[in-house]
């Protein structure tokens, strides 16, 4: 794709090049700490003042009395436990199942079927979610496509559903279905990107196809597996829509709490405690995750 | 009760020195005879002004297309203004937050369990005999149209059981919704939704003394598991529609407009006739020149001409005496009349409100939120 | 292919195609219903309700709005985003990792906690963007561009700098390096980066809740005050409008890419 690079007088890479990349972070960092920082900051601060509704502003009178709230109610708690390990799971499974797909696309060579793999792959990114869990809930509802077939094959009683949905399982199944996408396209470009003169070396050496995916496609394709697994991982602890409808409303997570407390009760002090605490779960789990990562990756991401 | 940080301009901050030394004693009535409540009046009449922007809060979608063809495109024409039309509805939250010397917008369409929320936190809207003292067509309202202390209810349906006509026998009573056959095949609405929060004002009134008998509602709805709990009334529907459910927490106009697609469906009203309604608030604090185009506005919406197209679009029925029943409604014996609209019953969502933090929790912790 | 590609593996990616794919086929089918409202099998087939939502002057206009914010989104988030993983994988400091961690952290919050601290803070400061599109479209930037970073990350992480190196000690600037060499080898994941941003911005919901501006719907927001009373498969219909659109899109690309081609072997 790229024509050889014509010689040009050498410049040698001088100080000056290496301060201006600091350029280019500089229009994000500004961004970020205008637009995200501080308000985001400031209503975390306001976690620390006594829950007012309506009351907006940070004040100097400060309490803990939301955090002791949040943390003597066994139901928050749980939703907190229950929001990382629905994260988590939904990585994991989310990763399982994508890799493989990501692996077809990405060594697919006709332009044709790569276009089409392609557009299979956005076309599930275009549905809004709300009518996509109508989808979901035709094949795993009560009444869904898979209880009718078992049912049919006299497997359960028709009476007694095997409940796919309206509970945490459905919502994994929700998630998984949502985070596909991101998952796929994030491995692709990486899988792409690994040379393939090192998995042809690996054959020519006698490797087993298995263990040449194994030596040297996998863990060339890590640093695609940490990305993609961080945007999953945040994807779905933030998430309120899915958790919503495909848990019947009865899966506690902390989003459907904090939407409850700021968009319904404009209990923003309390909501903000709950966001911060969604804020330092989810930091403390992709540090760990990040550490782990980066010592089995040799620091590649 | 606390002064939202706002742009301060000269006209708020005279404002907000009248809302300061009265807030923190009176109850609303009071302002009836302070300065701003006077200074705009409204007869009936058409007015030019001269361009100004009305700031309308109101669903959108396919309602606003609706009801903007059917009413503010018109409305622009005759009063020579500019409607700004806002449908991203978290309308509580941002008028606390942007304050009410600021009001987000003008006029603004409501639940009223939102509606109580915000008018409980703080000086926000004209209250209802202001405002029907300037909207000539309040007049022809029925009585339960001022319920709400703050502005006036245009449009309402009852709430009602939609039941699978194939699955049994129709409910006949508010408690054929706990019937054992029913057990996850009922369904009903997250904590913090307006049908819900109708269903637990019922179920109070249904299991306990009166309303105001919480402590009856949360032991029958936890009765009520396991249901299946909904967000919103289109996924509810399509749980009626695919059999999830057999007997759903519904409101009228929804429910039978699915019955009249051909969907096996049909609806019970509750015995205690609560009514879903549309209210629409004038903020006080809004300039006065569009503080009176929200009285004409308001004026117009409880017209009888825009309620009868509204009732026949949505089957929503009219507060409006004059105003007439949609016809596929009118057809299964309802009636607009004093008889007929005499059993409504609004619930006390000042009550609903106050006790609303308990309500949350305890309704989160049946649901297993 | 087939000695590319094992076995096993293809199955497995078979396999979940289809899990991906069967709700999206439901949800189409459902869509393209010939009858009243929104049924699974359908009744029969029919455009009619993918008509009625482009003859529907209110969804269209709202389809065109979140369409249009998604690609101002799009670019910006796609340039700062790039720029911003560059400068992670090129630059060797203490707190990279804690540098990389800030500016994914958007993304674990769910959206209507960024939504909600612009609006607050758009009023507080008075900067004149409350329920404006500018600061609307600031939240879904914010939103928008930890997916770029996280994919042009990855691409980067993975790239072999020694070409980089190859290109700079054959004397070309570092300017041509990176269009000529560095660039083509992380398309793939600038590509995918800026799907994510369009797609993110396009089905915003919560981050448009408190931020989106008067008279300019995003689409989602349509959707789900229409759904709130109306039965009927028109949100099944804008999505196959969106999904028709995307494949256009990646036709059209791809015919683009291929003439180019072409006309460079020329």
């Amino acid at each position: 794709m790229s024509s050889a690079p014509q010689i040009e007088a050498r410049r040698p890479i001088g100080v000056n090049a290496k301060h201006l990349r600091w350029l280019l972070v500089v229009p994000l960092t500004i961004f970020f700490v205008v637009f995200f920082v501080v308000p985001v900051g400031l209503i975390f601060a306001t976690s620390f003042n006594p829950q007012t509704i309506g009351q907006v502003s940070v004040t100097w009178d400060l309490t803990l009395e939301n955090y002791v709230r949040f943390f003597s109610r066994s139901n928050y708690l749980m939703a907190a436990g229950r929001s990382v390990l629905l994260a988590t799971l939904v990585s994991l499974i989310t990763l399982v199942i994508a890799y493989p797909m990501a692996f077809v696309i990405a060594k697919t060579e006709n332009a044709a079927r790569n276009t089409v793999l392609l557009i299979l792959v956005l076309a599930a990114m275009q549905l809004d979610m709300v009518i996509r869990i109508y989808g979901m809930m035709v094949i795993l509802g009560d009444n869904g496509l898979i209880n009718q077939m078992l049912a049919a094959l006299g497997i359960t009683d028709p009476d007694q559903p095997v409940q796919f949905m309206y509970n945490f399982l459905g919502v994994i199944l929700g998630l998984v279905q949502f985070s596909l996408p991101f998952m796929i396209l994030t491995l692709v470009g990486v899988i792409r990107g690994i040379n393939p003169s090192l998995e042809e070396a690996a054959r020519s050496l006698g490797a087993t196809p298995r263990r040449t995916f194994l030596r040297v496609t996998l863990p060339a394709s890590l640093p695609g597996i940490l990305s993609g697994s961080l945007l999953v991982f945040a994807l779905s602890i933030s998430s309120y829509i899915v958790p919503a409808l495909m848990g019947g409303f009865r899966v506690g997570v902390l989003p459907i709490h904090i939407f409850q407390q700021v968009a319904e009760g404009a209990r923003f002090q309390f909501g903000a405690t709950i966001a911060v605490i969604l804020f330092l779960i989810s930091a403390g789990a992709v540090t760990v995750y990040l550490r782990v990562g980066a010592r089995h990756s040799g620091g590649l991401a | 009760m606390t002064i939202k940080k706002t742009t301060q301009t000269r006209r708020s901050f005279l404002k907000r020195g009248v809302a300061l030394g009265a807030a923190s004693t009176v109850p609303s009535t009071f302002y009836i005879n302070h300065a701003w409540a006077q200074d705009t009046s409204y007869d009936g009449g058409m007015f030019d002004a001269d361009g100004a922007t009305l700031n309308v809060g109101e669903w959108g979608g396919g309602w606003e297309e609706f009801v903007r063809k059917a009413l503010t495109d018109q409305f622009e024409q005759d009063f020579n203004c500019k409607i700004n039309w806002d449908s991203s509805f978290p309308w509580f939250p941002k008028f606390v937050t942007q304050g009410a010397q600021d009001p987000v917008y003008d006029i603004c369409n409501w639940n009223l369990p939102n509606l109580t929320q915000t008018k409980q936190a703080g000086d926000f809207f004209l209250t209802t005999d202001e405002v029907r003292a300037n909207v000539p067509n309040a007049a022809d309202c029925w009585d339960f149209a001022f319920a709400s202390g703050a502005g006036v209810t245009w449009a309402y349906m009852p709430y009602v059981y939609a039941f699978r006509t194939d699955a049994g026998d129709a409910p006949t009573s508010f408690r054929d919704f706990w019937d054992a056959r029913f057990a996850n095949k009922r369904g009903t609405y997250g904590t913090e939704n307006g049908l819900m929060h109708a269903f637990f004002m019922a179920t109070a009134q249904e299991f306990g003394k009166d309303q105001y008998d919480m402590d009856a509602a949360f032991q029958a709805l936890e009765d009520a598991m396991p249901m299946k709990v909904s967000e919103f009334t289109f996924n509810m529907l399509s749980l009626l529609e695919r059999g999830e459910v057999d007997i759903a927490v519904h409101i009228e106009g929804e429910a039978l407009s699915l019955k009249r697609k051909g969907v096996p469906v049909d609806v019970w009203e509750w015995d205690s006739h609560p009514i879903l309604t549309q209210t629409k608030t004038i903020s006080r604090y809004s300039d006065p020149m569009q503080k009176k185009l929200a009285f004409a506005l308001l004026n117009r919406t409880l017209s009888p001409d825009f309620l009868n197209a509204f009732g026949d679009e949505f089957m929503w029925r009219p507060t409006n005496s004059k105003a007439s029943i949609t016809a596929p409604l009118a057809e299964n014996g309802v009636e607009n009349t004093a008889d007929a609209t005499k059993a409504f019953w609004v619930p006390d969502w000042d009550f609903f409100v106050e006790n609303k933090l308990d309500i949350t929790d305890r309704l989160n912790q049946i649901f297993g939120l | 292919m087939g000695r590319k590609i094992p076995l096993p593996m293809l199955i497995m990616a078979i396999l979940g195609f289809c899990y991906m794919l069967v709700p999206i086929v439901i949800v189409v089918l459902a869509g393209l219903t010939a009858g009243e409202f929104l049924t699974f099998p359908p009744e029969g087939l029919s455009l009619r309700w993918v008509i009625a939502f482009l003859q529907s002057e209110k969804y269209l206009s709202a389809f065109f709005f979140s369409f249009r914010l998604a690609l101002m989104t799009m670019i910006v988030a796609t340039i700062i985003g790039t720029a911003a993983a560059l400068f992670l994988s090129r630059t060797r400091f203490i707190g990279r990792g804690a540098m990389r961690a800030f500016f994914l952290s958007p993304v674990v919050l769910p959206g209507v906690v960024i939504g909600f601290a612009l609006f607050a803070f758009y009023i507080s400061t008075g900067i004149g963007l409350t329920r404006t599109i500018w600061g609307l479209w600031i939240g879904h930037i914010l939103y928008s561009t930890p997916y770029v970073i996280g994919t042009v990350g990855a691409a980067l992480a993975s790239y072999d700098v020694s070409l980089d190196e190859a290109a700079r000690s054959l004397g070309a600037s570092p300017m041509r390096t990176f269009r000529k060499v560095t660039l083509p080898n992380i398309s793939q994941g600038i590509q995918a980066g800026s799907i994510f941003a369009f797609i993110v911005s396009f089905g915003q919901f919560e981050v448009s809740l408190f931020l989106s501006a008067p008279n300019s719907e995003p689409l989602p927001i349509a959707m789900y005050n229409s759904l709130r009373y109306k039965f009927d498969p028109s949100a099944a219909a804008a999505g196959i409008f969106a999904i028709m659109l995307v494949t256009a899109s990646v036709l059209l690309t791809n015919r683009l890419v291929n003439i180019r081609r072409l006309l460079d072997r020329n």
